[in-house]
């Protein structure tokens, strides 16, 4: 079932784990907080840890902030 | 179009004249959908307008959710983001049965060792991917060893695995969480640390 070149991205999202994590509701709820914190030059990753770890481990939710991220810059 | 505050835009959507409002507010949504899909969304204007309208729906029935911890448009933006990327997802992956996808996924192994490493780094790969595969099938259930391959190593968006799981992304994501937690106390109690692991195959 897993293979070589299923390692790196298996192992990747093992790397990455933390003991509590928020889910897909949660990290939406506060994703355009998140999305303007980053978006006006400040480090998100410090003040909301928890949306920052969701976004790196969920490819669905990160790709909703990266839409957001570039509708909020045409204003 | 007139800057608003998060107050007016509020206002003036629950006022008795929301016109002008909802059709500044559909316009601000167009223009950031069509920035944020590009062509994704099948090169039509009509998806981008159908998505707008969607989400213009779904924030005047919530609007009474809008914490004011942003702004009340990126808020609403954040809306729309969410109705045009999953329908996006479920057309691109409506003829995808989860059956297919695990099937794909034979019993041997797929891809051979880089021909330029050392025996003695071909040796070790072939160790860890071993353990890993016995540490998958001794520690996790079925449903997260499924879910694992669907959305970690398939790429399935997780909504759509959940879908065809019977279950919610919300609910499925803490499966996956709960899944990874096993994964990775079991590699650390046998002596495989993640970071050595990636060092070992990173081939490029």
């Amino acid at each position: 079932m897993l293979d070589r070149g299923d390692l790196n991205k298996l192992v990747r999202a093992v790397a990455e784990t933390r003991e509590s994590e928020i889910g897909c509701d949660e990290c939406f709820e506060q994703m355009d907080r998140f999305a303007e914190i980053e978006f006006f030059g400040s480090v998100a990753a410090t003040t909301m840890p928890l949306v920052h770890d969701h976004l790196r481990n969920c490819e669905d939710c990160h790709e909703k902030y990266e839409a957001l991220l570039i509708a909020i810059g045409v204003g | 179009m007139q800057e608003r505050t998060n107050e007016q835009w509020l206002t003036e959507l629950r006022g008795p004249n929301p016109n002008e409002a909802l059709a500044d507010l559909y316009d601000l949504l167009v223009r950031g959908l069509r920035a944020a899909l590009g062509g994704r969304a099948g090169g039509v204007d009509a998806n981008i307008e159908d998505f707008a309208q969607e989400a213009l729906i779904k924030i005047m029935s919530n609007l009474d959710s809008f914490r004011g911890e942003s702004r009340f448009t990126t808020w609403a933006k954040k809306i729309a983001m969410n109705v045009a990327l999953t329908e996006l997802k479920r057309r691109r992956w409506r003829d995808v049965s989860l059956e297919d996808l695990l099937a794909r996924r034979t019993a041997t192994g797929r891809g051979l060792a880089n021909p330029q490493l050392t025996p003695e780094q071909v040796a070790f790969q072939n160790m860890v991917l071993a353990k890993l595969r016995s540490i998958i099938d001794e520690e996790l259930t079925d449903k997260q060893r499924e879910a694992m391959v669907a959305v970690i190593l398939e790429g399935m968006p997780i909504a759509e695995v959940a879908r065809r799981m019977g279950t919610n992304q919300n609910a499925l994501y803490k499966l996956l969480h709960d899944a990874r937690k096993k994964l990775k106390l079991r590699m650390e109690a046998v002596g495989l640390s993640p970071q050595e692991v990636l060092a070992a195959f990173d081939e490029g």
